[in-house]
């Protein structure tokens, strides 16, 4: 599989505060890949590395196989599309006025204006002033902003953060769209959803390091104990082995019309991250 | 170098547009045009009054929008979209450009067409030129030390001061060695040579004004660009 991202040791320190410790990361061509973590855990530190807006104290990372310092050049920055925390929009223009310059400097036809919208749900509010949007709103005109030149490579800074389910969901669609189009998407969240429903793979990040890396699916199964959850009458919820002797136990509750329902039991890739840092993603 | 007008005119009109609903950072154009009022009724306006409002022009127009501009962007965390966009830095800062200096030129001409001043030698006429690049390189230097519209035009006071209206200060503090250095104030240097061509001087005595001018001019634009390229980093 081709290689769209390499990392190697990457440091940051800002000033004596290390944020970023030996991290090693390779993102495939063509993946979704679902970069976890508490607020404080460097995920955003990551990006800007990446997109050339820091250097790192140490270590390296290629982009389209170059180093990150030279992909501050045209030539790479029209493949890539950026959103950070430092992703701002003009106040006093209205949406289409906004993504209109930015068709200009990336070289795409205006036509592309409705296809972003309607990718982030804004179809009918073009003319809308950017002072008169709800945040979630401006983060999903930033996002169609990243859209118009149909990256290879989206860099989203919790793209979702700001935004309700139903949007995140039109959200998710847009990005499964780009992705099958040939996007490579590397973005950050604490969102487990998110990350369990629209990432090929995840890394989990904590202070500064990666704990853990792979399918969510793959995690969940390595990390799931095998065991059985039953709802039963009364109320209860109680776990059986996945062996004879909890066969018996189920036998006994369903003879008895005890069970009302069955669930294999995987955890979730928040109670993993719990596990594995003794920390709670926020 | 290969310049895109495309991209440049997108971010001229971007902030054309931007501009007409900005009444506080428009609102300075009317400075000069005040002064030209007031001057320009009183018959034959002296050329010390032509390049007070010339240079007023320059600073409070050309210099603080500029510098606005620049600040408002990085305020609002617009500039680093543009910079991760394909726009090269020479485009960026043209198309930043643009709207200061287009609106610093159709100041001064209503202005002096108001208190009747012609500009009509080749060598005056290209220094003013130059001046005109040097405020607008002043003005995206502040804008880019700057973290806000405000602080850019709290920044932008004692630079209309100086490079505005220096040739007052001058005269009040006569004979004080410290003054001798506004002497060579870009400013200052035009209107000097101003006065030698309607004394007729010749092209060779023109020069060192000129040369003044465009120094201030070539530093500025380098140190100007060397903050552009660190400010591509983030803090
Ligand atoms: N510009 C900066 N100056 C100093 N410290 C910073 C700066 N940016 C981030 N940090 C620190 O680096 C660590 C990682 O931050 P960040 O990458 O923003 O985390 P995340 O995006 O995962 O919430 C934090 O401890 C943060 O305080
Ligand atoms: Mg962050």
């Amino acid at each position: 599989m081709e290689e769209i991202i390499k990392v190697d040791s990457l440091t940051k320190f800002f000033a004596n505060e290390e944020a970023l410790d030996g991290l090693d990361l390779s993102i495939h061509s063509r993946e979704i890949f679902g970069f976890l973590g508490p607020s404080g855990a460097g995920k955003t530190t990551t990006i800007k590395l990446l997109t050339g807006q820091l250097l790192p104290t140490s270590g390296s990372a290629t982009v389209f196989g170059v180093p990150v310092k030279e992909v501050n050049s045209p030539q790479h920055l029209k493949k890539i599309g950026v959103m950070s925390d430092n992703s701002g929009l003009y106040e006093r223009l209205s949406i289409y006025e906004n993504l209109k310059l930015y068709c200009e400097l990336y070289q795409v036809t205006t036509d592309r204006i409705r296809e972003v919208l309607e990718m982030v749900n804004l179809i009918g509010e073009e003319k809308k002033m950017i002072s008169k949007l709800s945040k979630g709103m401006r983060q999903r005109v930033v996002l169609a902003r990243t859209f118009l030149h149909k990256p290879n490579l989206l860099f989203l800074d919790e793209p979702t953060a700001a935004l309700d389910p139903v949007n995140s969901e039109q959200i998710h669609r847009g990005l499964r769209e780009l992705n099958q189009n040939g996007t490579t998407i590397f973005l950050t969240t604490h969102d487990m959803r998110e990350a369990e429903t629209l990432c090929d793979r995840i890394a989990f990040l904590n202070n500064g390091e990666v704990q853990l890396m792979g399918p969510p699916k793959e995690l969940q199964r390595q990390y799931s104990n095998g065991n059985i959850r039953l709802e039963l009458k009364n109320g209860h919820e109680v776990e059986v082995q996945n062996n004879k002797e909890g066969a018996q136990k189920v036998h006994e509750w369903m003879s008895s019309g005890e069970l009302v329902r069955i669930q294999s039991h995987e955890p979730t890739l928040g109670e993993i991250f719990v596990d594995i840092t003794g920390r709670k993603l926020i | 170098m290969n310049l895109s007008v495309k991209r440049i005119n997108a971010i001229f009109q971007k902030d054309l547009k931007d501009i007409s609903k900005n009444i506080f950072v428009l609102s300075t154009v009317l400075i000069p045009f005040l002064f030209a009022f007031l001057y320009g009724r009183q018959g034959d306006v002296p050329l010390e009054v032509q390049f007070l409002i010339i240079n007023i022009a320059f600073t409070a127009v050309g210099a603080f929008v500029q510098s606005a501009v620049i600040a408002e962007e990085k305020e609002k965390n617009t500039l680093r979209g543009l910079m991760m966009s394909p726009a090269t830095s020479s485009e960026i800062l043209t198309g930043k450009s643009l709207l200061s200096a287009v609106l610093t030129v159709v100041t001064m001409i209503v202005c002096l067409s108001i208190t009747n001043y012609v500009v009509t030698d080749p060598i005056m006429l290209l220094s003013m030129i130059i001046a005109l690049i040097f405020f607008i390189s002043l003005g995206t230097l502040v804008g880019l030390m700057t973290k806000s519209l405000m602080e850019a035009s709290v920044v932008s006071v004692p630079i209309i001061f100086v490079f505005g209206m220096g040739r007052m200060f001058q005269e009040l503090f006569q004979g004080n060695k410290l003054v001798m250095i506004f002497d060579y104030l870009p400013n200052v240097q035009l209107e000097m040579l101003a006065s030698q061509i309607t004394e007729g001087a010749s092209f060779a005595e023109s020069l060192p004004y000129l040369g003044t001018i465009l120094a201030w001019t070539l530093i500025s634009i380098i140190v100007t660009v060397i903050v552009y390229n660190k400010s591509t980093l983030d803090a």
